[in-house]
């Protein structure tokens, strides 16, 4: 096995822990931050549902994100929903490459193991090109895109593509793909919480305190009929 | 440098930082622009290819706010996330127009975002900033007022609400021919203390008398209070969590004060949003009754056989529009749907439904704000969509607001329905009262209403129409006399107090015109009433040397007496004719 250069040794893990160490760092001032603000009280009765409750309603709500049947805005567009997974599943899989590579490349080494990966990143990488041109195209959602919207986006795009490269793992073969790679990753862990990105750690407060009211109140699981049911 | 602030501004941003709670916090930064809320609101259906009605678009006039004062980034470099603080009274204005123009609170957004963005809750607080420092359209300023003055959201002063109450009574009693129907007031130990929406006292009191038979006939231990009656709120409209908690007190101060066991509120979408679920929140208040919607009263009075009904009494095919409030706000979707399915021989559901259905425009105190009457009745157009694909004849829902919205958007995109309350369904099932059949005083005739209150032409409408009349309407005097010429109507009702031209020049016109000079005029208005004494309009017709008119009514208009005015010169033109 070809050793890597100490650069990209370096990259590919203290840079790593560094990074990591300063993104839970301020994760947890972001989450205490959060705590700050009083949360408002539901003193209303229950609705008095028994197949709706608080904590029922913050856990529909929670799992709203693998239910596209639940909204109208997501069952309406299935393809767009299935852009959403393809391009959280690149993210996801890279940042766990991230992680395999310095300390478990032998997990990912294999031809298909390669293959898989390169086609899970290209597929993200190709929503991502999508979603870009999506946000400058559409006048809706150009009105609402934001500097950083688009500096988010192309910057995943381009972490892909480089997640794309590096998959094979050959430093023997030239280090530039792995190093850019890891080098985009220590960026993304360190400007993540400063961006829209840091959503993720919104979704899961934002989801449950909805849900806990709207259960409460009997709205969640929202119950519906549509047409001919 | 950025540019100074204005006083006003400043109180805007420093509220806001001490309103934010953790829920709307996380509304305000959990927002990716994804833009899938965009095609959910019925604003932009209605007005394509025009960003600034997209939800996350109007959302972000707040958001801005937040960015640039509260997110970590944004205090950095607030253009970077699309931070912008706000410094003129100007940008005040136009935030004003976002947040009570261009939104009606429904919550459709909200629950079509999957990041859990409640765009509707801090529209809301938006709305509470502005009215903080005065910045809100003048109705909802005028009927805030009333609610914190009069204890009602339209002024509707105590002895008139008795005065109603008592009339109601005789009214059943005779319909009926039952003297022990009564209307209790301030009864101590009740099983139900009755709270409703000063509308039904103001201008539709038979769903009070209704409300009252069902009562009846359940033989209810049931009263209705004579102070804190007011179930509606209108801290939810204007954001003022004060007046949201001075609102609900009073109401539960009352149920308290009476020693009642159940608060049932009528038929209001957000009255029962607010005096259930938001009033102990705002009032901070641990209550020890219980509280329904008179739907769930009436649903249960029929599955015990406290009440018998009859369906087929109600044969005209039905759909029900499910109230914002009422169905994404506090999961009332299916008791409306059971009842009404016991109380009519042809329901049929609209699509979408339940808490995916479409607003009737009129929420958010929609109704209240005349200047955006135009935008809310382009906005319909979604709603007057999914009325008409449901080929009823009659659109049930189970709030007053809905009904005002409802009635009129069906005049405005004509289609040929009625609006009807749960409540009057019910009333109009029971069986086996014996009833008076009341004739129809108004049947066959033609009226024009002209009136510069949206509310107050609906209203006169719906009454003349329920009375057996077409009816017609005019905002101004120019419309109105467009309509005069086009036909002539058999009668019409005048306010005094019109846009560009005033009534007085308008009855002037009329009468000096002897293809029109005949018809009859009842002036409706409340121009007297101000600060003008009523004879200057009586002066004024004198100095011209024309006829007085053949009816003059002050604001608010008595129910009966206007009826009995109107028929009287009815007969009394169609005889001379
Ligand atoms: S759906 Fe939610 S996250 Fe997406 S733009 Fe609308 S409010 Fe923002
Ligand atoms: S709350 Fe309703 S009216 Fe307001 S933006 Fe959302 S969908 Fe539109």
């Amino acid at each position: 096995m070809h050793e890597p250069s100490p650069f990209l040794d370096f990259a590919q893990d203290k840079l790593q822990i560094g990074a990591l160490l300063f993104m839970a760092l301020v994760y947890s001032l972001k989450i205490r931050w959060i705590l700050k603000f009083p949360a408002g009280r539901d003193r209303q009765a229950p609705s008095g549902n028994p197949e709706k409750n608080a904590s029922r309603g913050a856990w529909y709500s929670l799992l709203n994100i693998a239910m596209p049947w639940a909204m109208p805005s997501t069952r309406n567009r299935p393809l767009f929903y299935a852009q959403f997974v393809a391009f959280h599943l690149g993210v996801a899989a890279s940042i766990l490459m991230s992680f395999l590579i310095p300390y478990a490349p032998r997990t990912i080494a294999s031809a298909p193991a390669v293959l898989a990966l390169q086609v899970v990143f290209a597929m993200a990488c190709i929503v991502g090109i999508l979603r870009l041109y999506r946000r400058i195209a559409d006048p809706y959602i150009r009105a609402i895109s934001s500097p950083d919207d688009y500096f988010s986006l192309a910057l995943l795009i381009v972490w892909l593509g480089f997640s794309f490269l590096a998959a094979p793992n050959r430093p023997a073969e030239g280090e530039r793909a792995l190093i850019a790679y890891f080098l985009l990753t220590a960026f993304f862990l360190v400007y993540v919480p400063f961006s829209k990105i840091s959503h993720y750690l919104y979704y899961p407060f934002a989801r449950w305190y909805l849900g806990k009211t709207l259960g409460h109140r009997g709205v969640y699981p929202v119950q519906r009929q549509e047409a001919g049911a | 440098m950025p540019p100074a602030r204005s006083y006003k501004a400043q109180k805007v941003i420093d509220r806001f930082q001490q309103k934010l709670n953790r829920q709307a916090m996380l509304s305000l930064a959990a927002c990716v622009h994804c833009g899938l809320c965009t095609d959910q609101c019925h604003y932009v259906l209605a007005n394509p290819g025009d960003p600034t009605y997209a939800p996350a678009y109007k959302a972000d006039r707040l958001r801005k706010l937040f960015k640039a004062h509260v997110d970590w980034t944004g205090r950095l470099i607030p253009r970077w996330v699309g931070g912008r603080s706000v410094y003129s009274d100007e940008e005040l204005e136009e935030l004003k127009d976002v947040v009570f123009g261009k939104c009606t609170n429904c919550r459709r957004c909200s629950l079509n975002c999957p990041m859990g963005v409640d765009m509707a809750s801090f529209n809301r607080l938006a709305r509470g900033l502005l009215v903080h420092v005065g910045v809100m359209p003048e109705g909802v300023a005028v009927v805030a007022k009333d609610q914190w003055e009069i204890g009602n959201q339209m002024g509707v002063l105590k002895e008139d609400y008795l005065e109603t109450l008592q009339w109601m009574e005789e009214e059943l009693q005779s319909e009926y021919n039952d003297p022990s129907i009564r209307i209790p007031v301030d009864k101590r130990d009740a099983e139900i203390v009755y709270a409703i929406n000063p509308r039904e006292a103001k201008y539709d009191p038979r769903t009070i008398g209704e409300a009252a038979a069902i009562f009846h006939f359940a033989g209810e231990n049931w009263t209705m209070a004579s102070e804190g009656w007011d179930m509606t709120n209108f801290g939810l409209f204007n954001g003022d969590d004060e007046l949201g908690a001075a609102c609900a007190a009073r109401v539960y101060d009352a149920v308290e004060g009476l020693r009642g066991r159940k608060l049932v509120v009528s038929e209001c979408g957000h009255g029962y949003r607010s005096t259930r679920c938001e009033g102990p929140n705002w009032a901070r208040r641990d209550l020890k009754f219980e509280m329904e919607s008179s739907v769930v009263t009436m649903l249960r009075y029929i599955k015990e056989g406290r009440i018998a009904v009859d369906k087929t009494r109600n044969p005209l095919p039905a759909t029900y529009h499910d109230s914002c409030n009422n169905a994404r706000s506090c999961g009332m979707t299916e008791e409306p749907r059971e009842l009404l399915r016991l109380v009519t021989t042809d329901f049929r559901e609209m699509y979408p439904n339940r808490a995916e259905n479409f607003c009737c425009t009129g929420g958010g105190g929609a109704m209240s704000m005349s200047e955006y009457a135009p935008r809310r009745l382009k906005s319909a157009k979604v709603k007057a969509d999914q009325l008409r694909a449901t080929g009823a004849k009659v659109v049930v829902t189970s709030c007053h607001n809905c009904v005002d919205g409802l009635f009129d958007l069906i005049r405005h995109y004509k289609l040929d329905m009625q609006v009807k309350l749960l409540v009057s369904l019910v009333a109009n099932a029971l069986t086996p009262p014996e009833r008076r059949i009341k004739r129809r005083p108004l049947e066959g005739f033609r009226i024009l209403v002209i009136d510069d209150e949206p509310d107050v032409r609906i209203y006169l409408s719906k009454l003349f129409e329920e009375n057996g009349c077409a009816v017609t309407d005019a905002p101004d005097a120019n419309q109105a006399m467009r309509a005069i010429r086009a036909q002539p109507p058999d009668l019409i009702t005048l306010d005094l107090v019109l846009p560009k031209k005033t009534g007085e020049k308008l009855y002037w016109e009329l009468k000096k015109d002897e293809r029109f000079a005949r018809i009859p005029i009842v002036v409706v208005s409340g121009y007297a009433a101000i600060d003008h004494p009523k004879i200057d309009f009586h002066k004024f017709i004198a100095e011209k040397a024309l006829p007085p008119p053949e009816g003059f009514l002050e604001k608010p208009v008595d129910v009966e007496k206007l009826i009995e005015t109107v028929h009287q010169s009815l007969l009394e033109s169609r005889f001379s004719g």
